[in-house]
């Protein structure tokens, strides 16, 4: 399923022929009030090394501050409009999901041609009609937002990425929109309090907004179901707000679950008091699937101070406020709340060289021009591509996230049993050996022998408990401990030295007297010179 | 009446030693344990001398000893703390030679029957100890200090050679115990020869990164030496410590071999990574590394909020620890975070990056291991590699057909980036690409580590300095 092989299943070779590159294309976004585009003239360089050909849309980088003549310098050829941009193009690479084209009065699913490959935002759950759309095309399609959410995808988080962006423009926002200064001063005009601001919801947004508010000088708190986030709020220099509750909302993927109501109480609870005390609040509460939960009720919002701001980062869906309007800004009884729903779009210029960045890494997944295929054995891939050749793909098959864990841990007894199949002879082999040992030392040693055994066993099994508690940043000091005390051999020497310097036993025991001391003398004074340097 | 004031002295010895390896198991208390344990040799000594003879010649050889400890102790740099290791191991290797063979010559009158047997069977079995650990930790020596090749060496059919050598020295034992006249002395001789030379081949035939679990088994070997001594002596003063130290050496050795994911006997055939070479070719890695510039690590240094430096045997070699060592007060200064991970077999000996990094004032709580650090790993901006390689090679944990998967090695590509100051893209000890290299986040800083560490060292200070600058004109 390469593109240098067109055999029976050509559908997702997007190239006629082996020789001819691969095209990318970049149009500009049609969504109203979209500055993002796809590509910035660097990913854009970073597409033509993984050896794409990009086309961009004349116009495309505008909104985000890049000209045609930037894309023009780092190789990319303009085209002129949406429709023989599509045409060119065997990869495009889009921000939103595929929208009426009001320019030239399409849709742009109608432009997908059928052997080509679309990667953008899709949101399959909540848009199902333009997937249904998308497959009748017949081409391919990989929703960013798709991309699943463990260690190795990382770098092809979109969501995340933008989530980051958001969360600061978030702060942003609400300073712009709060009549104070976020940091406290004492100055000769007066006093000037710092603002405080909580945070709900603690994902990358969140942390994003808790690092922007602290550092523009403002009191952060946070709160957040999952109790695993506490040390990254505090790490951040921000306050964790607990409820001393016992119940962890960690669910799948890293996202919240849904609450038990004497939990959601105590949590409303907390926030209606908080509500009183702080400036800002900006909320980014969601849960994967779900509306977005309700955690400002109306009658908090009016017992805010006047002046006060709210940013609810999940007014695309349905808001943490119950007074929000989607995108809108609005003034409620005094309270400035934000329902902004195009936050990352704000800093277009930065939120789209990462979500460039995120294409050029999924690219480079997808094997880059050379090798480019859709390879559904590969987790990550078969997770994000929603569409495969016409044949809608989503959703995936579900890979549980703990399913690693069971697999791993029945493996193990499975390959233990294994060796014991095999060898059963092994397995007695020493047990066997040592009593056989253990019955000869018992009829024929001599007693002095025993006592000496007992000794050495009891020692040995001492030494064994003991060293097992030496910190392993102690093991050079351990070792040069044990080399001096090992000189303790200076005894055998000692006990063997007699008077007559020419008896050959003298001799030995004089060389071996001087080799223990030199152990004695060098192991401690080494170790006491190591000992010395650690310190805290 | 004299006696007895001798063995109790001997058991508050042996008290004194358990209680100075028990001091050992943290930073805080380890000099008390260190204390602990030269009250112990005093007090065993004096006892000891209480009952022996031939003073002047006693003084001479231990006025020689401490002088030339003492001189070896104070000049030895920490990088050839393994050395120096070694070196302490064979000398009680030669001194239970000795002591076995003093002690054939000279068989105490009031044995007889079994006893003379058994007293024989101790001479014999601590010789061969003794001189095994001998020449074993003289060819480790040798290693280390680069006199022979540290890669190993192997002799052709040396299984066979080897076992053919404790063949014979199994049949050197019947007349060592059983002729009378000089045959005994021969035998043993002869023996001594041949397990001498047993000892050389054994250690020539193990690689260089092998060494932390030679080391360590030697450790081990130097502690039953002195316990069989003890065994021919009647000195339970002798087998305890011998006990004591023997155990200490082969915890470090499943330790090290633990972190190596390889059995005991796997590593003490020896061979490894000449036959592996093989298998690491064929898994030929595709895509290039991105290589970066001094400028360019100071710049993600000065973004980062968390840092990993992870040292490996490089970073000794290149005696680059002081200058890493500055490099984190710097950034410590300016309130990062900043933490090292030391992999458990990291350098040539259990521990050996804790002492470098120790002698460079590195304080002790940041510098942690493998396991307390890799769930961080995620969590942490830029990653340092200062001449490590296989311990962060993570084909070691998705590939199973690698010849080191399975290894415990710390998940440094989880970090935001990683900066991999090495040589040249060659394969480590193993013989086993390293996957790594190739990441999109991972930047290669070719060159000599001490440089290197030393030239960002550079541009982080002067940075420093002007913006203390453009701060005071401000």
């Amino acid at each position: 399923m390469t593109i240098a092989a067109p055999q029976e299943n050509p559908v997702v070779t997007p190239a006629e022929s082996a020789s001819a590159g691969v095209t990318v294309g970049i149009p500009k976004e049609t969504f109203a009030g979209e500055r993002r585009v796809a590509a910035t003239p660097d990913t854009a360089k970073k597409l033509q090394k993984l050896g794409f050909e990009v086309l961009v849309e004349t116009q495309a980088g505008v909104g985000a501050s890049f000209t045609d003549s930037a894309y023009e310098a780092a190789g990319c050829r303009i085209v002129p409009d949406a429709p023989s941009l599509w045409h060119a193009a065997d990869v495009v690479l889009k921000v939103r999901s595929p929208q009426h084209h009001s320019h030239i009065d399409r849709h742009e699913v109608t432009l997908l041609k059928p052997s080509s490959t679309l990667i953008s935002f899709i949101w399959p759950a909540q848009n199902p009609e333009l997937l249904a759309q998308l497959a009748e095309q017949g081409g391919t399609v990989l929703a960013m937002d798709a991309v699943p959410r463990i260690s190795r995808a990382q770098k092809l988080d979109a969501l995340s990425s933008m989530a980051n962006i958001g969360g600061y423009r978030a702060v942003i926002e609400a300073a712009s929109n709060f009549g104070r200064c976020f940091t406290g001063q004492i100055t000769a005009a007066g006093k000037m309090p710092p603002a405080k601001v909580m945070v709900i919801g603690v994902g990358v947004a969140g942390l994003a907004a808790i690092g922007a508010a602290k550092s523009l000088g403002a009191i952060v708190k946070a709160f957040d179901t999952r109790l695993v986030v506490k040390e990254q709020v505090q790490s951040l220099g921000a306050e964790f707000l607990e409820l001393h509750f016992e119940e962890d909302g960690s669910g799948e993927g890293g996202y919240a679950k849904v609450m038990s109501p004497a939990f959601i109480a105590a949590e409303m609870a907390l926030f209606a008091q908080q509500a009183k005390d702080v400036d800002i609040i900006i909320t980014t509460a969601l849960i994967p699937g779900k509306p977005a939960p309700l955690l400002i009720t109306q009658e908090m919002v009016e017992s805010m101070k006047p002046g006060s701001v709210i940013v609810d980062m999940a007014a695309e869906q349905g808001g943490n406020c119950e007074v929000t309007q989607p995108g809108e800004v609005i003034i409620h009884q005094g309270v400035t709340i934000i329902g902004l729903t195009d936050l990352p779009s704000r800093m277009a210029s930065q939120a789209s060289q990462l979500y460039g960045n995120n294409l050029v890494h999924l690219l480079s997944d997808l094997g880059g021009a050379e090798n480019f295929s859709i390879d559904m054995a590969d987790q990550v891939i078969r997770a994000t591509t929603v569409i495969h050749n016409g044949q809608v793909t989503w959703p995936p098959p579900k890979v549980e996230a703990p399913a690693p864990d069971p697999s791993a841990s029945s493996a193990p007894p499975a390959a233990e049993e294994i060796p014991t199949a095999k060898s059963p002879l092994s397995k007695i082999l020493w047990p066997l050996l040592l009593g056989g040992v253990v019955v000869a030392i018992g009829l024929w040693a001599p007693a002095s022998f025993i006592t000496h055994l007992t000794v050495f066993v009891l020692a040995s099994f001492l030494g064994w408990k003991v060293i097992w508690d030496v910190s392993p940043s102690l093991h050079t000091p351990l070792m040069s401990v044990t080399n001096a005390i090992s000189g303790i051999i200076i005894i055998g020497g000692m006990l063997q030295i007699s008077g007559d310097i020419t008896s050959p036993m003298t001799i030995l025991g004089a060389i071996a007297l001087f080799l223990g001391t030199v152990n004695i003398a060098g192991g401690f004074m080494v170790s006491q010179r190591m000992l010395n340097m650690f310190h805290k | 009446m004299e006696n007895n004031l001798v063995t109790t002295a001997y058991i508050a010895a042996s008290a004194l030693f358990i209680l100075s390896l028990a001091g050992l198991s943290q930073p805080e208390s380890a000099k008390r344990g260190n204390l602990l344990g030269m009250v112990g040799m005093a007090v065993a000594f004096i006892a000891t001398a209480a009952i022996s003879q031939g003073y002047p010649i006693q003084l001479g050889s231990i006025g020689l000893g401490v002088m030339v400890g003492a001189l070896a102790a104070s000049r030895v740099a920490m990088t050839d703390m393994p050395e120096m290791v070694a070196l302490l191991n064979s000398f009680v290797g030669l001194a239970a030679v000795l002591v076995g063979f003093a002690e054939y010559l000279q068989p105490s009158a009031a044995l007889v029957g079994a006893d003379v047997i058994i007293h024989r069977v101790e001479i014999f079995v601590g010789v061969f100890i003794g001189i095994v650990t001998f020449t074993g930790s003289m060819v480790a020596v040798a290693k280390l200090r680069g006199w022979v090749p540290s890669r190993a060496v192997l002799l052709p059919a040396r299984h066979v050679i080897t076992l053919g050598m404790l063949g014979a020295i199994a049949v050197l034992g019947a007349p060592f115990l059983t002729a009378t006249g000089t045959t005994p002395l021969m035998a043993l001789g002869a023996m001594t020869a041949i397990a001498a030379s047993f000892g050389i081949v054994i250690v020539l035939a193990i690689g260089g990164a092998d060494m932390a679990v030679v080391i360590s088994l030697l450790n081990s070997y130097s502690g039953l030496a002195s316990a069989a001594a003890g065994f021919m002596l009647n000195n339970d003063l002798l087998i305890i410590t011998g006990a004591l130290v023997g155990s200490s050496g082969a915890i470090l050795s499943y330790i090290m071999c633990k972190g190596m994911n390889r059995s005991f006997i796997n590593v003490v055939l020896g061979g490894f990574g000449e036959t592996a070479s093989g298998a690491g070719q064929a898994a030929a890695l595709e895509g290039s590394a991105t290589s970066t510039t001094t400028g360019e690590v100071v710049d993600l240094l000065a973004n980062a909020q968390s840092v990993v430096i992870v040292p490996g045997y490089g970073m000794a070699v290149a005696q680059a620890q002081h200058a890493v060592a500055e490099i984190t007060r710097m950034l410590r200064a300016q309130g990062k975070q900043v933490r090292f991970g030391i992999h458990p077999v990291a350098g040539r000996m259990p521990g050996h990056m804790n002492v470098l990094l120790a002698e460079a004032n590195v304080p002790y709580d940041i510098v942690l291991e493998m396991d307390e650090i890799n769930d961080d790993l995620a969590a942490t901006d830029v990653v340092l590699v200062v001449g490590a390689n296989d311990t962060v090679n993570p084909s070691a944990k998705n590939d199973p057909t690698s010849p080191i998967a399975g290894m415990p090695v710390m998940e440094v590509w989880e970090a935001g980036t990683v900066v991999v100051l090495k040589r040249s893209l060659s394969s480590g000890y193993a013989g086993v690409e390293n996957p790594l290299f190739f990441n999109d986040n991972t930047l290669m800083f070719f060159g000599d580590a001490k440089t290197n560490v030393n030239g960002i060292l550079a541009q982080l200070s002067t940075a420093k300095t002007t913006a203390a600058a453009a701060l005071s004109a401000a």
